[in-house]
């Protein structure tokens, strides 16, 4: 557990205290971590993805921790979203961990964002350290929302954490066969705000509703809605179970070829996904959608 | 020419699902093209890749007496029986040597696995424990078809025009992506092991396909697919068509060639284009394509390549995804 005068630490003491790189501290605006597993489903990375790009829309820091999964969803969202984005890392700021993210890393700087860190420069991944990195993000957030998030995971301790420090806690729902959305109904059930679009985000924190002005309107901007000359297909397809192009071909009486053809198509468009097991329907639609 | 007796010793009609994987191999089998499947244990890789030779049509009376030159070579043809119209199949284990896979040994360097595989199948299974150097030499046998042995005492060349099946599990563990159990490998593992799979012998394959494992319970109701014979007659149409318009197989066109007998429509040329530009496709990347387009057209019977052949062949290439 962090000391308590670092718990209580006003603002603008802990905003000083972080070593950074980039815009620091970031302009003023509220300020939303987004946090999750590191080996989310599909559903999951499309979520925190969307999520932040309409919250960097609207005018949110989107802060993450930088790791796999979820938190590297959070911060591309916020990017593609044209929005600031800060990256509160458990090693120095002079290095990147996973070093994987080196280039995500130089895109949020780019973008505007910051790299910041409570640890000195050189200092390691250290287990012992992401913990307290996890406070420091709920100490710098004013709403933390967890997607995905397994037993026992990281996310549920920074969101822990925003509970001790009277902050927002917010949570996705999933599906009820995931072991990955555990955790967030855990939290649900205990009280955490229910999070299905950014709206409900920015009504906590007594922000203006104009980012979704018709909340009928939401699914389609979410990409659920089917386009007009989209292949039918689609519809055959999951947003969280990959299908593969055997299972669809037996599915429809099609022959795979045609179904593999046809499902590269969509892929182009945009309106797939391929992930190593098969095709899932991408929620988001692709930057080169019309 | 009694290619192939009635029943094959592994024939397609006993595969259950697995349509993609299927599919895959008819377009290996008519155009040349090497394989690489990616699934869990038990998902019947191995049961696959030995099916392979069965769709391809019977050695032709030349080929038939190179395989049993690189027989005689090793000492080891059958005695009142020299010729063999079966296609080869070998599946060296990941241990294999240098030596064992691509030829050598002390004195007159000796044919190696390649070259037993020559207008056969050459099958490497769980493809990221092999030595990296030993997949490393199987690069200029898969551009050439041929492989050349320095030794003390000379060099030799052998032929190695095989059609390579690749097989690996998506991860260490082996069950990343399974819909049954839990994967326990950790991101940066899963990148590691597939790094080691990346690079210049990958590139070289032309169809990449996932292979998923089917529930015990689900086994039975699972629809058998086409007989070998069935799909062995489409290929065998598709491989004249080829040797008709050009005298040998798609996998081994030119790109200049290509251009020439591979004319693509307006709107194929477009699909692939697009796709070049979005997945960052090379040169290379993209002729492979194009080449497995113009074999989906052969099965098919069409002169044109159409949208849907290109399609097609993108749908194999998972590893642009991956990037």
């Amino acid at each position: 557990m962090s000391p308590p005068d670092e718990r209580r630490a006003p603002d603008a003491l802990l905003l000083a205290q972080l070593h950074a790189r980039g815009r620091w501290p970031p302009p003023d605006g509220p300020r939303v971590a987004i946090v999750g597993s590191r080996r989310p489903s599909p559903y999951g990375e499309a979520a925190a993805e969307q999520l932040s790009a309409d919250l960097a829309g609207a005018g949110v820091v989107v802060i993450s921790g930088l790791a796999l999964g979820i938190d590297a969803a959070a911060h591309r969202g916020a990017i593609s979203g044209d929005g600031i984005t800060v990256a509160v890392m458990g090693t120095g700021v002079d290095m990147v961990y996973p070093a994987a993210h080196t280039r995500l890393a130089e895109d949020i700087l780019a973008a505007g964002g910051a790299l910041v860190s409570q640890f000195a420069a050189g200092t390691p991944p250290r287990r012992q350290n992401f913990p307290a990195r996890n406070w420091t993000m709920a100490a710098l957030s004013d709403a933390v929302v967890v997607v995905e998030a397994g037993e026992g995971s990281g996310a549920l301790i920074t969101a822990g954490a925003a509970l001790e420090l009277h902050k927002e806690v917010m949570a996705v729902p999933g599906s009820i066969f995931s072991p990955l959305s555990v955790g967030s109904h855990a939290l649900l059930r205990e009280g955490a705000g229910l999070v299905q679009n950014a709206r409900d985000i920015l009504a906590v924190l007594g922000l203006g509703g104009e980012v979704l002005d018709d909340p009928l309107g939401a699914p389609e901007r979410l990409g659920f809605a089917l386009h007009p000359e989209r292949d039918g297909i689609v519809i055959h397809l999951s947003d969280t179970l990959a299908v593969s192009a055997a299972e669809l071909a037996r599915k429809l009486q099609l022959p795979v070829a045609e179904v593999i053809g046809r499902l590269t198509a969509l892929e182009l468009d945009g309106a797939v996904r391929r992930h190593q097991s098969g095709y899932v329907r991408a929620l988001r639609r692709g930057k080169e959608r019309a | 020419m009694g290619a192939h007796a009635d029943s094959l010793e592994h024939d397609l009609v006993e595969v259950h699902g697995q349509e993609e994987a299927r599919r895959a191999l008819e377009v290996a089998a008519a155009g040349g093209h090497h394989v690489l499947m990616t699934g869990p244990p038990g998902a019947g890789k191995t049961m696959l890749a030995r099916c392979l030779p069965g769709i391809m049509p019977g050695l032709e009376l030349a080929e038939a007496l190179e395989v049993a030159q690189v027989r005689s070579l090793l000492g080891e043809l059958p005695a009142g029986r020299p010729l063999d119209w079966v296609r080869p199949f070998r599946a060296p284990h990941h241990g294999v040597s240098m030596a064992g896979l691509i030829g050598g040994g002390a004195g007159l360097a000796l044919p190696g696995e390649i070259s037993r595989a020559h207008h056969g199948v050459l099958f490497l299974d769980e493809l990221a424990e092999f030595q990296a150097s030993v997949l490393q030499a199987l690069r200029q046998p898969l551009e050439s078809g041929r492989v050349a042995i320095t030794r003390s005492g000379g060099s030799v060349v052998y032929p190695a025009r095989f059609t390579l099946v690749a097989a690996t599990n998506p991860c260490p563990c082996g069950w990343a992506g399974d819909g049954q159990r839990n994967c326990r490998c950790t991101p940066a593992v899963i990148d590691a092991y597939l790094r080691k799979l990346s690079g210049p012998l990958l590139d070289r394959i032309d169809l990449k396909v996932t292979v998923r494992r089917v529930p015990l319970g689900e086994l039975a109701s699972e629809p058998r697919g086409e007989g070998s014979a069935l799909v062995r007659e489409r290929v065998r149409a598709a491989r004249q068509r080829q040797v008709e318009r050009q005298g040998f197989l798609n996998a081994q066109l030119k790109p200049a060639r290509l251009r020439q007998l591979a004319s693509l429509e307006p709107a194929s040329r477009r699909t692939l284009e697009r796709w070049a530009e979005q997945k960052g496709l090379t040169a290379r990347g993209f002729h492979r394509a194009w080449r497995v387009a113009r074999t989906a057209a052969d099965l098919d019977g069409s002169e044109q390549i159409a949208e849907a052949h290109i399609l097609e062949s993108l749908g194999y290439r998972l590893h642009d995804v991956a990037a």
